[in-house]
């Protein structure tokens, strides 16, 4: 996902842009100089130069030094196979997939999915995936939804209490 | 002021405050001992679980969480040399050099006394800078807010440890999703896109959980499991605490004070502190030979300077609404939930409240000693909990988390968004920190920019009439160009060769 400076700054380019002109297009209110477009227009003008500065290279010598510095620990692994980068759309992916299904599914069946998928991808055998997609759903309803009472979906499965 | 103290111990001496801690403090210690769970993330996933607590409890799980948790990221970082929290990324390998010339004991020890001894000395910071800085933001018009927050924003493009353009760029992008929803000077719909859902605007809190913790289980899918720890006995874990507290006294002095600075400074949280404090310690030791060879002086600096900052973050926050780090972003979200809205009057109104902060920053800070010798001892247990069983669960919690906020699925959708922002400009180092501080802040400074421009009848002098705003002003200027003059300074003495030989 590392993508070339010069493709998020003009991304930031463009982006700043369209945000400038969706603030300026905003209707002012009567009789005031400033209203809601000002500072759309200023952030988006900012956000636009930012991104050009990006795209051209300055204040990277910056990043350079910097880069030395070991954030998390333990090194990348060798990417396996072509797509082995979109492993990591799944996070967001499962959540979306939670959003869709769990009114119709239940919460329990939904997190079940989900906890066993996430588990297994990041490399769980079944004997430990298995039971962890059954214990969490639960663990965590009893927590949201008996003593917190969050309203999670009921679905297929209601739970007992 | 001793009724206040006293009102103030009858707020925490409640059993949900003292449960809340409790419970709190026990999940700090197991999630910052996780390496890749920060103590940003424990922080950010409790806040679901505060909605529906006292506000004073509330307020004590964040406490004791992100106390605990900036310690606990020392322990694996001292057993195999990979931190548990960022904030104990600078010293992760001095700590296990330790180890292996068989003083983990030492190192851990170190991490858990000068952890406790910073946090205090923060808290202190927050006891004695706050209440005068109040009786001077008292008198503060739209103008000074707006430099305020506008050298707020500053600061944490300066310190953050990428390129600062896209540390501005990444704050302006925090700036812009804050400008979504009718919450505006004219109340119409801004960058709604016809969509009834972002009306509202987004919520902070769903945005930090996905920035935090979605973007971490991301990071996880493409990043190896780290080793399983080897178990080992230990012994003592305080003995020659107070040898080396009396050793290195100034040392831990000076880390604290540096930790209470950059906890107030917006943006720059515990793990900048400890990364400067690392590097002040070696600059100035008498034996800086010795660093990296398993040397406990740096150690003693770096830890007492990453807890300071957690306490003294709360400053700026409490008083401005101006997070000093992402923590205290959180924190920010939870007060305003809670109607402790930020702001000066909060030290003579809710003064009691303020004080009950105090004392359970004093508090997690002390019981920070025996829950983590117990931790240290456990520590070969919990870290052999697979990623495979910790993610998931982290994943669910995220689902829920955001639902409850609002009890509405769009909360989902955010976060999952803000999980795929947050990777993305962190994967082409786009400080994401930056961007926190744009969304949290961002409504408070457009209120604070529109409203004096409108004062000012749209003329741009009265920014600079006031004392104190022309003082903050010179300071907001000077930060913004100063990274220009570095550059122009750095390409007239002969451009990149001469800047790739500094290191």
């Amino acid at each position: 996902m590392r993508l070339p400076d010069r493709v998020t700054g003009l991304f930031l380019v463009g982006l700043g842009a369209a945000a400038a002109y969706g603030g300026w297009q905003l209707p002012p209110v009567p009789g005031q100089p400033v209203g809601p477009n000002v500072f759309p227009l200023v952030i988006g003008t900012g956000l636009a130069l930012c991104g050009l500065a990006i795209a051209f290279g300055i204040g990277h010598s910056f990043e350079e030094e910097e880069e030395l510095i070991p954030v998390e620990g333990g090194q990348p692994p060798p990417p396996t196979g072509k797509f082995y980068g979109l492993r990591a759309l799944l996070p967001p992916a499962l959540l979306l997939f939670y959003v869709v299904v769990a009114d119709r599914l239940g919460f329990i069946i939904t997190a079940a999915l989900i906890v066993f998928v996430t588990s297994t991808a990041l490399g769980a055998r079944w004997k430990l995936s298995l039971p962890l997609a059954v214990l969490a759903p639960i663990g965590i309803h009893l927590i949201f939804s008996k003593l917190l009472r969050v309203p999670l979906p009921a679905g297929l499965l209601p739970m007992p209490w | 002021m001793l009724k206040t103290l006293i009102d103030a111990f009858a707020l925490i001496s409640t059993w949900e405050v003292i449960i809340a801690m409790f419970a709190a403090s026990i999940y700090g210690l197991v999630i910052g001992s996780l390496p890749g769970l920060s103590a940003t993330m424990a922080t950010a996933l409790l806040v679901p679980v505060t909605f529906y607590l006292s506000p004073i409890a509330a307020i004590a799980t964040i406490v004791a969480a992100s106390s605990m948790a900036i310690f606990s990221g020392d322990i694996p970082g001292a057993l195999l040399r990979i931190p548990g929290t960022p904030a104990s990324a600078a010293y992760a390998d001095e700590a296990y050099a330790m180890t292996r010339k068989g003083e983990a004991e030492l190192a851990l020890g170190a991490g858990v006394w000068f952890s406790a001894v910073g946090g205090i000395a923060g808290t202190l910071s927050l006891m004695i800078l706050a209440p005068p800085l109040a009786e001077i933001a008292l008198s503060f018009s739209t103008f000074e807010y707006f430099w305020l927050a506008f050298l707020g924003l500053m600061c944490a493009t300066l310190v953050a440890r990428s390129s600062p353009v896209k540390a501005i760029a990444g704050m302006f992008i925090g700036l812009l999703v804050s400008c979504i929803g009718i919450e505006n000077p004219g109340g119409v719909p801004r960058f709604t896109f016809g969509m009834t859902d972002l009306f509202g605007g987004i919520e902070p809190i769903p945005a930090l959980v996905g920035v935090f913790a979605v973007a971490q289980v991301m990071r996880a899918m493409l990043t190896p499991e780290p080793p399983p720890i080897p178990r080992r006995k230990f012994g003592s874990i305080m003995a020659g605490q107070w040898r080396l507290t009396k050793k290195y006294h100034w040392q831990m002095t000076r880390g604290n004070i540096i930790g209470i600075i950059i906890g107030v400074l917006p943006g720059a949280g515990a793990d900048m502190a400890a990364w400067v404090s690392y590097a002040m310690s070696k600059r100035f030791s008498k034996e800086p030979e010795k660093f990296g060879t398993g040397h406990v002086e740096g150690l003693v600096e770096a830890g007492a300077s990453n807890n300071a900052s957690i306490a003294s973050g709360w400053v700026p926050s409490l008083l401005f609404g101006i997070p000093g780090d992402t923590i205290a972003a959180i924190a920010i979200g939870v007060l305003y939930m809670k109607g402790l809205n930020p702001g000066p009057t909060l030290f003579t109104e809710k003064a009691s409240s303020m004080y009950a902060i105090y004392l359970m920053f004093i508090i997690a800070n002390i019981i920070m000693i025996p829950f983590g010798i117990v931790m240290i001892r456990l520590a070969s247990y919990v870290l052999r909990a697979p990623r495979s069983s910790v993610m998931p669960v982290i994943m669910l919690c995220c689902a829920v988390g955001s639902f409850a906020i609002g009890n509405n699925m769009f909360g989902v959708v955010t976060v999952a968004t803000f999980g795929i922002i947050g990777y993305v400009m962190e994967e082409n180092g786009y400080p994401v920190a930056a961007m926190v501080l744009g969304i949290v802040m961002g409504t408070m400074v457009e209120q604070a920019f529109v409203t004096s421009l409108i004062k000012s009848d749209g003329s741009i002098l009265p920014f600079f009439e006031r004392p104190i705003a022309a003082i903050l002003a010179a300071m907001a200027i000077g930060a913004l160009i100063w990274p220009v003059l570095v550059w122009v300074w750095r390409r007239l003495k002969g451009g990149a060769p001469a800047a790739a030989s500094v290191r």
